[in-house]
């Protein structure tokens, strides 16, 4: 099988070098993106389209990535780009909202199944925010619980104490503990009476290189009762898994109810826009926090928003993800398991986590995932991968012929393992 | 007081422990040492002990105690640093008849490894001492990081955060540095281990040079292939922000 060479996207790369802090920062660049080795990954993009992308160097790809989620439906797809268009040719950024505020507000609420309001920003990080700071609005209390390995984005009471930029005060009102052991979480209540404000938590656990976990039998009704015994808000950060589970929300798919709920990334199929929805008990408190931005209210967005979920309602593009996905992941570790390779799936199938684990240390996984991605199938080694709506059957199956291949060169390369 | 315990820990266990390489590595340090037979225990209360060995033109430091011929003893770590800044000079309680090695030789070898490792633009011009910079900065550097990582509030924070295993460093065509995590504390050795969890492979002295010397942006360095990581990267990930607190002790 022929493998792809990046020269274009490397001489760019060092021209971005020069006036962008690590010339890609953050998930996308090869640093926090762990491009390992470089030389196997491309780093710029030149077009996309549905479920694929072709780089500078004019190479195609399969995109398992989709842009870390918001690829939901394709790129490109036909349907928001011309809801987009035609809300730019009336008016995007202005000085009141349009009612395109309002109508996403409306398909939301009638979509999400905890929803009786939507409360909109840009990143998934911005309604993460925004959801403690409602919940300590509402409760007056300044504490969180937040579980290990968890993501809610880059603001500092989201990050670590000990990485840089962060302080003491930053992270002091956070409460660690573990996914799944709800004693920990009963202990941590009961350790802070009357400081809760908030518990917060993805659907199911989808740490970065480790294999994924989700809730055990009852977690969710036992944390739900717990918090609603002691007056904490139950925030889901929905941001990851939105829309790829169901569309009436994750927590409705696990069978419980939020009382805050973040959307972000399949929201509107690569528009910049976030929600957070929320029960009518903490309207009040939303109302109250003073959070707003330059460009939160832009309408061409909102019309992306609602051409995209209702789309994924028209055709229920989560359960379409979840299908692809089961046929994917299966195939994959069928066929790892032919050459010898044990490629552990976990997570849900629409963005599941996959690793070989025949070692410790993910180095068999990463040389494995660097020759797929040589071959034309965009997978990261580190980070759950994503399905789309626009993945056909056709596309499964040339990953399966790429895993193979990538497979057989692994395999030959190391005679001392196999 | 507890950035003083860790700055003594460095000085001692990460800067002065250069001396074995720095002896290696520069003929006129092997010179100074020639024919000289002393062993040097550094005892500062409150940290572990050294013992720098200078025999048949060879200097071995090893952490912990053990039998030497000079004892220096700091009543705190403070005063060890203030030493080690020139501001005070050490109190040898045993091995007063070879006071004359710490004035002379000794002195001269700190002077050495102040030259190597305080570089200008213009040394760095110099292959030969770029190349000596380079593997006594990575030393220093990759030495703090367990004093760092085992005394230092925030250096425990993100210890704790690696896993167990260890983590390989390499230089190509220099030197090679194994750090090894187990429940939270950290200890470096020179060489290679095998079975590693994670790996950081400098391209070339060049490189490391440039981001140890501050000159080449790591970041840009893992893009264009000259900084390669691999393995369980999250280990690599905490212990770079041990290292970055490295600087703020050595200033």
């Amino acid at each position: 099988m022929k493998t792809y060479s990046y020269p274009r996207s490397q001489e760019i790369f060092r021209r971005a070098s020069k006036v962008i802090p690590s010339g890609i920062y953050g998930h996308l660049g090869p640093s926090q993106g762990c491009f390992i080795p470089v030389q196997a990954y491309p780093f710029f993009v030149e077009r996309a389209k549905g479920a694929y992308f072709w780089d500078v160097d004019g190479n195609r790809f399969i995109d398992y990535m989709c842009a870390y989620g918001p690829n939901v439906l394709g790129y490109n797809d036909p349907d928001v780009d011309e809801a987009v268009s035609k809300q730019m040719a009336i008016g995007n950024c202005t000085t009141l909202p349009t009612t395109k505020m309002i109508e996403l507000a409306e398909l939301l609420v009638d979509t999400v199944t905890s929803a009786d309001w939507a409360f909109f920003a840009k990143n998934g990080g911005d309604v993460t925010s925004f959801a403690l700071m409602t919940a300590r609005a509402a409760t007056n209390r300044p504490k969180v619980i937040l579980f290990h390995g968890g993501y809610h984005g880059v603001a500092p009471w989201a990050q670590k104490l000990g990485y840089p930029g962060i302080t003491a005060a930053d992270t002091e009102n956070n409460i660690y503990v573990h996914w799944n052991n709800y004693a920990e979480i009963q202990a941590a209540v009961r350790d802070n009476p009357g400081q809760i404000a908030c518990l917060m938590a993805p659907p199911y656990h989808h740490p970065i290189f480790e294999d994924n976990q989700l809730p055990a039998e009852g977690f969710w009704a036992k944390v739900r009762k717990l918090c609603t015994d002691n007056g904490i808000v139950l925030a889901i950060d929905d941001v990851r898994c939105g829309f790829r589970l169901d569309n009436r929300g994750s927590d409705y798919y696990y069978g419980f109810k939020a009382d805050l709920i973040c959307f972000c990334k399949a929201l509107a199929n690569g528009w910049n826009v976030s929600a957070l929805c929320g029960t009518d008990s903490l309207k009040e408190a939303a109302s109250a926090v003073m959070y707003t931005g330059s460009y939160w209210l832009s309408s061409a967005p909102f019309a992306a928003a609602i051409a995209t979920v209702t789309k994924l309602r028209q055709i229920d593009g989560a359960k379409l993800m979840l299908a692809q996905g089961r046929k994917l992941t299966a195939g994959l570790r069928e066929i790892g398991l032919v050459h010898g390779f044990d490629l552990r799936i976990s997570g849900e199938p629409s963005m599941w986590f996959m690793r070989i684990a025949n070692d410790d240390n993910m180095l068999l996984h990463q040389e494995w995932v660097a020759e797929c991605v040589r071959r034309g199938a965009f997978f990261t080694n580190h980070h759950n991968l994503f399905i789309n709506c626009a993945l056909s059957d056709e596309d499964i199956k040339h990953t399966f012929a790429i895993a193979e291949d990538a497979f057989k060169t692994v395999k030959e390369r190391h005679p001392e393992i196999f | 007081m507890a950035e003083e315990k860790v700055k003594a820990c460095i000085n001692l266990h990460a800067v002065l422990r250069n001396l074995e390489d720095l002896c290696e590595l520069d003929p006129m340090s092997r010179k100074i040492i020639q024919g000289k037979n002393v062993a040097l225990k550094f005892s500062v209360v409150g940290i572990s002990k050294s013992v720098i060995t200078f025999t048949e033109g060879k200097c071995t430091a090893v952490k912990g105690d053990g039998p030497c011929s000079i004892n220096l003893y700091f009543s705190s770590p403070r005063n060890f640093n203030l030493m080690i800044e020139g501001k005070k000079n050490p109190i040898p309680t045993k091995g007063f008849q070879h006071i004359g090695f710490l004035k002379n030789e000794f002195t001269k070898l700190a002077d050495r490894l102040s030259y190597y490792l305080k570089p200008t633009a213009e040394l760095l011009g110099d292959k030969e001492y770029a190349r000596i910079n380079t593997i006594l900065t990575a030393y220093t550097a990759f030495f703090a990081i367990p004093e760092i990582a085992n005394w230092d509030p925030l250096g425990q924070l993100n210890a704790s955060r690696i896993a167990d295993g260890a983590i390989n460093v390499e230089v190509i065509d220099g030197p090679a540095i194994s750090i090894t995590a187990k429940g939270g504390r950290l200890e470096t050795s020179k060489g290679k281990t095998a079975n590693a969890r994670a790996f950081m492979v400098f391209d070339s002295i060049d490189t490391a040079s440039g981001i140890l010397n501050g000159t080449l942006d790591s970041y840009s360095c893992i893009g264009e292939g000259r900084l390669s990581i691999s393995g369980f990267v999250p280990m690599i990930d905490n212990l770079n922000k041990i290292l970055a607190q490295v600087p703020g002790y050595l200033m």
